[in-house]
């Protein structure tokens, strides 16, 4: 089933020159997606190929200047809408300090549900069902300032959970984070989409696409390619277009393929590329 | 540089005094304010200092914490006790010394009102010393609750300030960032005279407004995301409950005030004008 559909869909931001006179700068433009439920679906694309603006539009914070957003069959232009879309898809953004509204870890979780409206015995469920699905169930009554940055992501992951959402949208959210703060989010984001939860990555790390059940690479305001990890990596000439890189893992299973060695294409990480490597040498 | 800024003054311990509900720590501690603008005479102050000395062996906070509060308002308390021993014009005259006239009720004033401002620091010190701000935050909500029915946006002025409380080391971290960036541009921060220093900070502040309104910005996302509405339907997670303690608290604070009350009553039948003209003199200070 279809959860989230986008149709032709145009985003542009207002801008102004150097006299004042109104300008559109393109933000996404003739955006055409769906996404399946329980899909994990990484959006890459380089700084300023619109995957921001996208994110932003799956949850009506942006409305769509044409084109339809439609969210579990709710269009989210129309304003009676929102509070139900926003229930149904959670959104992780990029810097974790300025995503958290309490100075207590439990009470930043509990933010959402108390939004909700949720009874309080409920709340205190959620928070703590949520904080055990990120693994941080144990730093509930400290202080998110205190934490590292892949702890603080992790906080703001079961803060959107509390909500209980059917799709979560992890916006650039390992763009600022240390590899083991990655690891850490990367982990979770795949142990839920496991549940059965609709998982969105957008990120310009290629390497963190591993896993995912299909790539939409976008650039200039513009989705270019929709396919799996592998073909988007088979497809150099494309990559180099857009401004990205392939794992190097996946550039050097290429060559060994060129010379001759029976390697499969999808050497997304070093272990992989080792299994494959050790494979031919013992044949 | 900023990082041993620490907002607040919560002194972590497991005592009476912290295990209390957050508002009736407020409203006791309000109650002892005013309180302490009805005792007049030394002995009421030995009685107060009494009742201090309990309550801060209850707590269990140093009293080293205690006594640096004090010192915050060390330029306010000798410029009272100046102003009273000068200017009180009542009682004997003990010296004269060109314009200046010593008498003894002045000595008697500034005493008193050294006391009383600073009975006034320690006692809300202990509330701030065993609250955590973010206690008395959700306190301050629920004691403004009824203005709810005025139009009053208590749940909104509560946010703000959880808000502020959760941004503020974000704030410093960034302060910290900026300086530092500075600095290896060659800003200089620690010389020259108070105009150059002043200017020398506008290069910090700049760049700290305008992170401010991209992390408002972010923040409203993140908050719109997360289904904020800012309706009346919203729920709290955490409860606050009295228990004993609370009752007990009240029960002693109000038999002690009683006392004051009518102590002061008892004196105020041969109570002086000028005891008055303190008492006005003690409001200004308590609004400055």
């Amino acid at each position: 089933m279809d959860i989230i559909t986008l149709e032709n869909v145009s985003y542009y931001y207002k801008t102004y020159d150097d006299e004042g006179a109104a300008a559109q700068a393109s933000g996404v433009e003739g955006i055409n997606l769906t996404i399946r439920e329980g899909a994990f679906v990484a959006l890459v694309g380089h700084n300023g190929s619109g995957k921001s603006t996208l994110a932003k539009l799956l949850n009506g914070l942006l409305v769509p200047n044409s084109g339809t957003v439609t969210v579990c069959g709710l269009d989210t232009a129309d304003k009676k809408n929102i509070f139900e879309i926003r229930k149904n898809v959670g959104m992780v953004f990029q810097n974790p300090d300025n995503q958290m509204v309490a100075s207590i870890v439990e009470e930043d979780v509990a933010f959402g549900p108390e939004n909700l409206g949720v009874p309080q015995p409920e709340i205190v469920e959620r928070v703590y069902s949520a904080l055990e699905q990120v693994g941080m169930t144990e730093y509930a009554k400290r202080s998110p300032h205190k934490l590292s940055g892949g702890q603080k992501q992790r906080i703001a992951i079961a803060g959107a959970l509390a909500i209980r959402p059917k799709v979560i949208v992890f916006d650039e959210s390992t763009a600022m984070l240390d590899p083991q703060g990655r690891r850490e989010v990367l982990s979770v984001a795949r142990e839920l989409n496991k549940q059965g939860m609709t998982v969105i990555l957008i990120t310009h790390f290629m390497e963190e696409v591993y896993g995912c059940d299909e790539v939409v690479v976008m650039s200039g305001g513009h989705i270019v390619k929709i396919g799996k990890p592998s073909e988007i990596f088979a497809d150099e000439r494309l990559l180099e277009a857009v401004g990205l890189d392939a794992p190097r893992s996946v550039a050097l299973a290429a060559k060994l393929k060129s010379v001759g060695f029976d390697v499969t294409e999808n050497c997304i990480d070093a272990r992989t590329l080792g299994v494959e490597v050790c494979r031919n040498l013992t044949k | 540089m900023l990082k041993d800024v620490t907002f607040g003054q919560y002194y972590p311990a497991d005592s009476f005094i912290h295990r209390m509900d957050a508002r009736v720590k407020l409203l006791l501690c309000l109650l002892f304010m005013v309180g302490i603008f009805f005792v007049t005479s030394f002995a009421g102050f030995a009685f107060i200092t009494v009742f201090l000395i309990t309550l801060i062996a209850s707590s269990r906070i140093p009293l080293r914490s205690i006594l640096k509060s004090v010192k915050g308002i060390i330029v306010l308390l000798l410029l009272t006790v100046i102003l009273n021993i000068f200017f009180t014009k009542t009682g004997t005259l003990l010296c004269k010394w060109w314009i200046f006239e010593i008498y003894d009720g002045g000595l008697y004033f500034a005493a008193k009102m050294f006391l009383r401002l600073t009975y006034l620091v320690v006692g809300s010190s202990v509330l701030t010393l065993t609250t955590t701000p973010v206690d008395l935050t959700h306190a301050i909500e629920s004691l403004l609750k009824p203005l709810k029915v005025i139009k009053v946006p208590v749940h909104e002025i509560a946010l703000i300030m959880s808000l502020t409380l959760s941004l503020i080391p974000g704030l410093i971290d960034e302060t910290d960032r900026i300086i530092r960036a500075q600095k290896a541009r060659g800003a200089n921060f620690d010389t020259g005279g108070l105009v150059k220093r002043v200017k020398a900070f506008v290069p910090i502040l700049i760049p700290l407004l305008v992170g401010g309104f991209r992390r408002a910005e972010e923040l409203a996302n993140a908050m719109n995301s997360r289904c904020y509405e800012g309706s009346n339907k919203r729920t709290q997670m955490r409860i606050m409950k009295l228990s004993w303690r609370d009752f007990v608290a009240t029960f002693i604070a109000l038999l002690f005030f009683v006392t004051v009350f009518v102590v002061y009553g008892m004196q105020s039948k041969w109570a002086t004008a000028d005891v008055g003209w303190l008492y006005i003199n003690g409001v200004n200070w308590l609004y400055f």
